[in-house]
């Protein structure tokens, strides 16, 4: 793997990220930004499924989900400009498997929300008790995938270029 | 130059004091107020932010006197915030105080907080009395937008923090001596 890091870490894109003055810095901008619309529309359907706002149609929220987009495009987008600047820090820390695995869990369960609930709320049918289950774990995880992107930082053991 | 205002040794002094300062420097201390801090931020954006993009016409169908019933958990996610961010600064005044980044933040904070305030004095009666498909009148997708705009720069400022460390040094308050 360390062949693999090296080789990265060599390429003019990843020197581009780590010497240049402000494409790391941009690229955290964009990553910020792209996150802060993915999650916090994920953790909005969520507390909406868990029966907050009640007065608000469920299936309406769906018009948030081309912000959520564009938010998961800029933040994969600046991740990987980010992974390519310092990819044997990232890939070599389990956290950050971890904060994949919560935030692609997220996505999942969501999906699986909004194609079996929203076509009930939309009907007017009463949603089934666990949905309120479901959702609170999808809140959790989005949550996760965030305070484990944070801990990245504290866990992170091996740094091969600077 | 000389800070006539702010005293970072003697703001530290007083972390000690009431032993703010040893809880942040245990082993998790700082991180777990990070996670707090980062889920304040999640449920600001979640229900305020998105408030804001309905507002600046965005999801139309939901119901915007509904989702103005989320706003409290935005206000309980700023106050973690703020709780935490306070414990972040004083315990290392001289990391914050003179960071460029941290002073966007708060102005940014400042100009959201002047924002609402706009909001509740002028538009929020003809927001909560629209029907689902309305769309806000202009003035209200302005403060929408001005608000959401304040926050994700309050986020993208405080992940910059790191960015400007001492030696970087601003302080338009100081004087010479």
């Amino acid at each position: 793997m360390t062949e693999i890091f090296t080789a990265i870490e060599q390429s003019p894109f990843s020197i581009f990220m780590r010497e240049d003055f402000y494409a790391y810095f941009i690229a955290l901008i964009f990553h910020s930004i792209g996150m802060a619309l993915l999650i916090g529309g994920g953790i909005l359907v969520s507390l909406r499924v868990m029966g907050l706002a009640p007065g608000a149609r469920l299936e309406r929220f769906a018009g948030f989900f081309p912000v959520m987009w564009a938010g998961l495009a800029l933040a994969v987008l600046s991740g990987i400009a980010l992974l390519a600047a310092y990819p044997a820090k990232a890939l070599t820390n389990p956290v950050f498997g971890l904060k994949f695995a919560s935030l692609i869990a997220a996505a999942v369960l969501m999906r699986w929300m909004v194609q079996r609930y929203f076509p009930l709320a939309a009907a007017g049918q009463a949603l089934p008790p666990r949905a309120k289950w479901l959702a609170a774990i999808t809140l959790s995880l989005w949550l996760g995938g965030v305070v484990f992107g944070k801990l990245l930082l504290h866990t992170s053991t091996m740094l091969m270029v600077s | 130059m000389m800070d006539p205002i702010f005293n970072p040794d003697a703001i530290e002094t007083w972390a000690k004091s009431v032993g703010i300062f040893q809880l942040m420097n245990t082993q998790w201390g700082w991180p777990t107020a990070e996670i707090i801090h980062f889920f304040g931020l999640c449920l600001l954006i979640a229900t305020v932010g998105m408030f804001d993009l309905r507002m600046m016409g965005v999801a139309r169908g939901v119901s915007m006197k509904a989702l103005h019933k989320l706003v409290p958990f935005g206000i309980a996610g700023y106050a973690m915030c703020v709780i935490t961010g306070f414990m972040f600064v004083v315990s290392a005044p001289g990391q914050y105080i003179y960071n460029p980044a941290i002073q966007t933040k708060l102005t940014l904070m400042a100009i959201a907080g002047v924002n609402v305030v706009v909001f509740y004095l002028t538009t929020s009666r003809a927001v909560s009395s629209l029907g689902e498909y309305d769309l806000p009148p202009i003035p209200a997708r302005l403060i929408g937008f001005v608000s959401l705009a304040c926050w994700l720069g309050v986020i993208t400022a405080g992940r910059l923090v790191t960015f400007f460390r001492p030696p970087e040094f601003w302080c338009l308050w100081c004087v010479p001596g």
